[in-house]
């Protein structure tokens, strides 16, 4: 695990959006040597991703527009200057694909870690809320009232 | 056994949604019990409102009578702060307002700013008492919601027969039966990358996607910096009660997360921001793969 506080350079359309969807904090941590896909790896990802930054499939209630935004960031280690690629895929306003890639270092605390550890999986695999047969989901906190008004209206700023 | 035909009551408390499942649907009394057992516990732990103990409180520090949940949440809190290294503190508050999580929800990031290091001095308690010897700005959300979620099925569960979910949307507790429960994808609502069965136990789960804002800001922050975590997105963890798991859930953003998990016998999945699965030993998830 590397820790780093540098943010790749923020986008001009895709800072707030990627914020108010938690893209951003993909952006400090660097990736295994191999690009990794999560969500997209799954069943049904079909979106289309485009490669530009301001342009792309605008589709109807969208929020934002679908497509792949990337960020290029570099932070100090003590060794060396390391640099990652950070590639977000929105489909109606769902980041529906992550891929990091880099050249990271060895882990910080490997050694220490190891012996709490049960396994590690180099990927994470998403698979269909609605195939796999369970009763309710656990994951963030569903947010209410004042907090969703107030992203809401960061959303509108971000969409003008 | 099938459970869809269960009673469901739904609400909202403490800036996020709840819903109860038992068989037969909550008589009206136990109902007014449980919310006015969120509402006092809202009163006294939120820094979101302004007539709240810990808001009070802070202000200019003093001594308040000890609310009932002080001494368990921050002596568990003593604990995380110390297995992480001071990157949990209760007196992280402050530190996330500046960064825009306030009151107001203004989302104005003023910047980094670190949390007391030397709270266990500021901060002091016992079963009478809580006492700030200087301004502060208390926030329990390191296992606040999961202290609530054993409050209220503690509430419940002598009135009930047969299984009872409490789902506080992320923090859930199950008496009584299984329950299977996706993990969500913290970067894709609509997958999960995991299921856990929950049977007499509480899985609680964190993750930095929802409760984010401007500019990489979400509300995990290490204490010792004001900065939000990045290396982990997302946790999960299982144990006896809700709080518990909430602890250990928010331990597991830090370095000392998984010793302190070890310590307290909690089994733990978490995903790193760069798409990786780890578990402690003898984790009973099924990860997908």
């Amino acid at each position: 695990m590397i820790r780093t506080t540098a943010v790749p350079r923020p986008l001009r359309v895709g800072a707030a959006a990627a914020s108010v969807l938690g893209i951003a904090v993909l952006a400090g941590c660097a990736g295994t040597a191999t690009t990794t896909e999560d969500a997209g790896s799954g069943t049904s990802s079909t979106d289309q991703s485009v490669d530009t930054t301001d342009e792309g499939t605008s589709s109807g209630a969208a929020t934002y527009t679908d497509g792949s935004y990337t960020a290029e960031g570099s932070y100090a280690t003590p060794e060396s200057v390391e640099t990652i690629s950070v590639t977000v895929t929105l489909a109606d306003d769902v980041i529906t694909a992550v891929e990091v890639t880099g050249n990271p270092t060895k882990r910080e605390s490997e050694q220490y870690q190891s012996q709490f550890i049960g396994g590690i999986q180099d990927a994470v695999v998403g698979q269909d809320i609605d195939e796999i047969s369970v009763s309710r989901v656990a994951g963030s906190s569903l947010t209410s009232g004042g907090f969703n008004e107030a992203i809401e209206a960061i959303k509108a700023e971000a969409a003008a | 056994m099938d459970h869809t035909a269960d009673a469901r009551w739904d609400f909202t408390a403490i800036g996020t949604a709840w819903q109860i499942q038992t068989v037969l649907p909550l008589p009206g009394g136990i109902r007014d019990a449980v919310l006015r057992l969120v509402d006092d516990f809202d009163r006294d732990w939120s820094r979101f409102r302004s007539d709240s103990l810990v808001t009070m409180l802070g202000r200019d520090g003093g001594t308040a009578a000890a609310p009932p949940d002080a001494d368990v949440m921050l002596s568990a809190f003593a604990k995380l702060s110390h297995a992480t290294d001071g990157a949990v503190n209760p007196l992280v508050g402050e530190a996330l307002a500046r960064r825009g999580y306030d009151p107001g929800y203004g989302f104005v990031d003023a910047g980094a700013s670190p949390a007391p290091a030397d709270w266990r001095s500021l901060l002091t308690w016992d079963a009478q008492r809580l006492a700030l010897s200087a301004p502060a700005t208390i926030d329990v959300g390191a296992l606040g919601k999961g202290r609530l979620v054993d409050r209220v099925l503690d509430e419940i569960a002598p009135w009930v027969e047969g299984r009872i979910v409490v789902d506080a949307s992320g923090d859930l507790a199950v008496r009584g039966g299984p329950e299977r429960v996706g993990l969500e994808h913290p970067y894709d609502p609509r997958r999960a990358i995991g299921v856990w069965e929950v049977t007499d136990a509480a899985l609680c789960a964190s993750a930095t996607n929802r409760r984010a804002w401007g500019d990489g800001l979400h509300h995990v922050l290490d204490a010792r910096t004001g900065h939000p975590v990045r290396t982990i997105a997302a946790t999960w963890a299982l144990a006896p009660d809700a709080m518990t798991a909430d602890a250990t859930a928010t331990a597991l953003f830090f370095d000392g997360g998984p010793a302190l998990a070890h310590a307290w016998g909690v089994s733990w999945v978490r995903m790193t921001t760069d798409g990786r699965l780890e578990w402690s030993p003898n984790c009973k998830a099924e990860l997908f793969s």
